[in-house]
């Protein structure tokens, strides 16, 4: 049987079983089967990936592929790490869920064109899933120089294991040097079964990436120990270099002319077990709020976390096209969700005006909030650490404050009518 | 049925703080705990054990001393405690971590199958939530990540069905034993062990397991397994602040002027449809 240049077997056609249903035809993603005078399918061998899912569709049995090599092979190529070869790429992951892309998936995109500039590397991004075709141009208008498609219809929804199996392979086929990700909790589940399968370095939620001059090693900045250190970190040996960078690190790209292309990959997925959807709870609260998405934040803490201050905290944030978010204390006493939460382990945020009320500013609170561009503080002890990221900050109680700061804002602002 | 808890010990870390004079950890005065989420997760391994039977191994790889974070996890009902321990594993990032300790288990499942891996959902030294899927992925056993809670458990037919958080809200799995699960907080809220409790565990055996032990491949161990480095730790850039206000000495003004402040430079006047002799198209980021 003949093999891909990976080793894999190419499924050979049975003349004699072949009816000429073109059903083969239809779900080769490669198009690489073609129907031949006597109404025969044909597989191209130099165009065939060997994924078998020609072999899966054909009523008649007529595809003949081994399974079990097609299986133990796709085992061996991606579990074994790898050496770049050809030409530099770098790659971003572009996550999809729900028929949605991930904003940070574009927001890295964006720097990823910065690294692949300085290392005069191609961008590549990865779309993976069932039905996404239509990402593929966003990638692409964003400044990829190629987009590597891989659809199937196991991965209508995300399941680590065949998520994690089909991108290592695409990173096999690809070789890129470097590979991004989000940091949401689709793209870290993903990032670490990808970096096992690829025997290769993961750093998980950096806040800064670069290429150092010299070496063309991609330098990855990360907060560690709770926040309260900033650590650099790099992989010398191991390839791609991998990263996660958490949603609003890095803004938005513009448009970008230059031309781009789609490359189809085809994949077969492995034999494992796949946990079952049995219910999906949507969060009531959330009705569609992100507060990374808000210009504007009121920040409750601890300090300001009762019934009556909601109202007040509500009113300036519609005061000023914002929307009332939190620390982890208000989170835990139920009074708001936990998407609502602000930090380490809630968001990080980067809107143009945070306004924290009653948050002390603990180092876990400050590490998320260090993309704000402005910030007003107020809280009733002087010596509250909030102030030391504050543009202003206001020494008092919220339940004076906060009134005279609406009435104040009012006069100033004039579109609230 | 045999639940496997992998644990960490960790700095403290609301303690941490870096010198400024040499650029490294300040480790003097800083306590070691239990991390966090382990603790939920060994609080979950107890309370399935305590409805279906079967035994928790607790699993830690770490120096000497981090065997205190096994007693833990036994005087709150493990039934064994594994210190994984050797120079060889000094240095190890998550993809060493995941090895060293898929190793361990693999040898634990020769006894005792392992139908359950639970770990916490990230350490909070270093908060990278990687190490569960490291090991489930090195195991083949199925992933659960981000569990805040335990539906149902039916190890006869190999299944369990949980609820974990995604950005959107809760999905409920049912998956096949058997399968990993990392933990949120509030998965389980910790117990406290009792004096006796305490005592018992002090007396218990904690079995330390070398590189040999384990049937380590040398090159994927500690520091030598470790694709990732860090070139260098520092403080996380200050950001400059501004003047501070007291309402007691004039609640008005202390709002106007702090208002003032944030306002200057016509920032988001226009949004806000705030008047302003100057205008500026650019904000004070540049962009
Ligand atoms: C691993 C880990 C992860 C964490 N992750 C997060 C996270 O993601 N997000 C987060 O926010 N925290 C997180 N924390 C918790 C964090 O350490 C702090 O405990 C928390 O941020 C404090 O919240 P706070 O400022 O609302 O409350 P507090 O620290 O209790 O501060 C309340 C403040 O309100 C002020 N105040 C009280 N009364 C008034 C009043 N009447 N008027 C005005 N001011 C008043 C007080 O002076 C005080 O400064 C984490 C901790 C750990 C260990």
């Amino acid at each position: 049987m003949a093999k891909t240049p990976a080793g894999i077997e190419i499924p050979e056609i049975i003349p004699d079983k072949c009816i000429g249903c073109q059903i083969c035809i239809s779900k080769c993603p490669v198009e690489a089967i073609k129907l031949t005078p006597d109404g025969k399918a044909w597989i191209d061998p130099e165009i065939c990936e060997g994924c078998g899912q020609c072999a899966e569709v054909c009523p008649v049995e007529a595809v003949d592929l081994d399974r079990t090599e097609r299986i133990k092979a796709g085992k061996r190529l991606r579990d074994k790490p790898f050496t770049p070869v050809s030409g530099q790429v770098v790659s971003v992951y572009i996550e999809i869920r729900n028929g949605k892309a991930a904003d940070v998936s574009w927001e890295l995109v964006g720097k990823a064109r910065e690294l692949a500039d300085k290392l005069e590397a191609r961008l590549a991004a990865f779309v993976l899933g069932s039905d996404v075709e239509e990402f593929c141009a966003r990638a692409g208008s964003l400044g990829c120089d190629e987009v590597h498609l891989l659809e199937h219809d196991t991965l209508k929804r995300y399941v680590s294991s065949l998520y994690g199996h089909a991108l290592s392979e695409l990173a096999h086929k690809v070789q890129p040097e470097i590979l991004l990700m989000g940091a949401t909790s689709h793209g870290r589940d993903l990032a670490g079964v990808v970096a096992t399968h690829l025997k290769t370095g993961l750093t998980a939620d950096c806040t800064g990436l670069d290429i150092e001059e010299d070496s063309g090693l991609l330098l990855m900045t990360r907060p560690t120990f709770g926040g309260n250190i900033m650590a650099t970190i790099f992989c010398e040996n191991h390839r791609p270099q991998m990263s996660t960078v958490r949603p609003k690190v890095f803004p938005m790209p513009g448009l970008n002319e230059k031309k781009w292309k789609l490359i189809r990959h085809a994949w077969r997925p492995p034999e494992s077990s796949v946990p079952e959807l049995i219910a999906f709870i949507e969060d009531k609260s959330l009705l569609g709020i992100d507060i990374t998405e808000y210009p504007v934040l009121i920040v409750a803490g601890k300090g300001a976390c009762s019934k009556d201050s909601f109202p007040l905290l509500e009113e300036l944030a519609g005061l000023l096209g914002g929307v009332v978010a939190c620390s982890r204390p208000v989170v835990e006493s139920g009074l708001m969700p936990y998407e609502r939460q602000v930090g380490q382990t809630g968001k990080t945020v980067a809107p143009k005006l945070y306004i924290g009320v009653g948050v002390s500013g603990a180092i876990q609170h400050r590490v998320a909030i260090q993309g704000a561009e402005r910030i007003l503080a107020v809280n009733n002890d002087p010596d509250a650490p909030i102030f030391q990221v504050a543009d202003a900050g206001i020494v008092g109680d919220y339940a004076q404050v906060l009134p005279e700061l609406i009435s104040r804002l009012k006069a100033k602002v004039k579109n609230h009518e | 049925m045999h639940i496997v808890c992998c644990l960490k010990q960790v700095p403290d870390t609301a303690d941490v703080k870096i010198d400024p004079e040499t650029n490294t950890l300040v480790r003097e005065g800083l306590e070691s705990i239990l991390n966090p989420y382990d603790l939920v997760a060994v609080e979950m391994a107890v309370r399935l054990k305590e409805k279906h039977g079967g035994r928790i191994s607790a699993l830690c790889m770490g120096p000497p001393q981090a065997q205190s974070v096994l007693r833990q996890a036994m005087s709150l009902g493990a039934d064994a405690g594994i210190l994984l321990s050797d120079r060889a594993f000094a240095g190890a990032d998550t993809l060493a971590t995941s090895y060293t300790l898929a190793q361990a288990v693999l040898i634990l499942n020769r006894k005792t199958p392992v139908n359950l891996i639970i770990c916490g959902k990230q350490a909070i030294d270093g908060d990278t939530a990687q190490t569960g899927p490291g090991l489930a992925t090195r195991l083949d056993y199925t992933q659960l990540t981000y569990v805040t809670a335990v539906e149902s458990f039916d190890p006869k037919n190999k299944l369990i069905r949980i609820k974990r958080r995604i950005e959107e809200g809760q999905e409920i799995l049912e998956a096949e034993l058997p399968a990993l699960l990392t933990v949120e907080l509030e998965s389980a809220r910790p117990r406290r062990a009792s004096l006796p409790e305490l005592i018992a565990s002090m007396r218990k055996d904690i079995e330390v397991w070398d590189k040999k032990k384990i049937e380590g491949d040398a090159n994927q161990l500690g520091i030598k397994g470790s694709p990732t480095w860090v070139r260098k730790m520092g403080a996380p850039p200050p950001r400059t602040s501004g003047p501070r206000f007291e309402a007691a000495k004039g609640l008005r003004e202390a709002v106007d002027q702090s208002l003032d402040i944030i306002f200057a430079d016509g920032f988001m006047a226009e949004e806000l449809g705030i008047p302003t002799g100057v205008h500026h198209g650019k904000d004070s980021r540049g962009n």
